[in-house]
């Protein structure tokens, strides 16, 4: 029953306005290199995240290009300055083209 | 004559009292040549923070994936499953409230198995015996993540395991299980966490038998998912000694093992789930 694609995105409890915020952001997925073979010595094909983006209300803060080197379950973490009540959301798509996606509301004091 | 025979009576009390002391030592140690430590647990722990700083404790507490099976656990634990239509919740408390400090004491001794019951039989004895629901198969993902959330109810509150009285003869067994040489290197657990502990292992420190049951269930970065300890002793520990046919999950000299480290670590408080490489 281990899924992919199960987000948690935390940020701190109390945020005042001007704040630089630290998100930390883990998402489960297996990211196969392909380089790896099974028992029966197929190998396994590849299936990682490429592209992650952030935006914050509706700009794109920050995005990144990940590879086969990125570990499996990846976590990261950025910093955010919180200027504005707005949703964070973060958007990543692997290679297969799925797209998992998760959204927190900042909302500085 | 009367002192005599008084003075071989004597002579016989004290010859029936050094036999009986052998025989105690004998069965208590069972013939089982203990290994002294060669470093401290301080300085074992000085050793781990030089090599892995405090990376394991970070991740641990920031970016734990297990904390993902945590929350599956969580779901798990308030299903209703079975053919009584129940949740463990119906019984435990809606956030398991009446389980709270329960699993400092498993694995332990049950007098209906007559053996030592661990936590996720308790589990699947649960579901069968009051949601006559069908066991998980051991090691598999939804008993991990049910036991996950069981043990983290606990988190903080010291292990106290009990050898007294019928527990004893398995601790015993789990102790000649932890000395007992194996597979092709012909190596026994205390051989690399007793005596060579602290020394390096491939890339990683050879831990202390005293740190082994308190984090489990663990995130490992080598399994890329959560496992119990028993996952641990079977596939990694039993699998790098090279033994030809490796045991079953629960199987009797598991749990007796299982039962020896987790007194070992007695004293020290749960910490789930944990995160390692």
């Amino acid at each position: 029953m281990a899924e992919i694609g199960k987000i948690r995105i935390r940020i701190p409890d109390a945020i005042k306005k001007g704040d630089v915020i630290p998100v930390k952001a883990l998402i489960t997925h297996p990211m196969e290199t392909g380089m790896r073979k099974d028992k029966a010595g197929k190998p396994i094909p590849e299936h990682y995240i490429n592209d992650v983006k952030v935006y914050y209300g509706n700009d794109l803060i920050t995005s990144m290009d990940w590879t086969i080197a990125v570990s499996a379950d990846p976590f990261m973490t950025f910093y955010v300055k919180a200027d504005k009540a707005a949703p964070l959301r973060i958007v990543w798509k692997d290679n297969k083209g799925a797209t998992f996606e998760d959204t927190v509301q900042i909302n500085p004091q | 004559m009367l002192g005599r025979v008084s003075g071989m009576l004597i002579t016989l009390l004290l010859l029936s009292g050094v036999l009986s002391v052998i025989a105690l030592r004998e069965s208590s140690a069972e013939g089982i040549q203990e290994y002294t430590p060669n470093i401290s647990p301080e300085e074992y722990d000085k050793r781990y923070k030089e090599f892995y700083g405090e990376a394991t404790k970070q991740m641990e507490e920031e970016g734990n994936p297990a904390d993902l099976v945590l929350d599956d656990g969580k779901a798990l634990f308030k299903k209703v499953d079975g053919g009584k239509g129940k949740s463990c919740a119906d019984c435990h408390g809606q956030n398991g409230e009446r389980l709270k400090g329960a699993a400092t004491t498993y694995p332990r001794y049950d007098a209906g198995l007559k053996g030592i019951l661990t936590l996720p039989m308790q589990i699947n004895r649960c579901r069968e015996k009051n949601m006559d629901a069908k066991p998980w198969k051991y090691g598999t993902y939804d008993i991990v993540a049910v036991e996950l959330f069981v043990k983290s109810l606990s988190n903080g509150m010291p292990i106290r395991i009990s050898i007294d009285g019928p527990a004893k003869p398995f601790y015993e067994a789990g102790k000649r299980m932890y000395y007992t040489r194996l597979g092709q290197w012909n190596w026994n657990c205390a051989l690399c966490h007793v005596k060579y502990s602290g020394h390096k292992t491939r890339a990683n420190i050879l831990s202390t038998n005293r740190h082994h049951a308190d984090h489990w269930p663990t995130y490992r970065m080598a399994w890329q998912s959560t496992g119990t300890i028993q996952r641990r002793i079977i596939n990694d520990c039993i699998k790098n000694m090279r033994v030809d046919k490796l045991p079953e999950y629960e199987s009797e000299d598991i749990r007796n093992l299982e039962f020896y480290l987790t007194y070992k670590a007695n004293g020290l408080p749960i910490q789930v789930p944990g995160f390692r490489f």
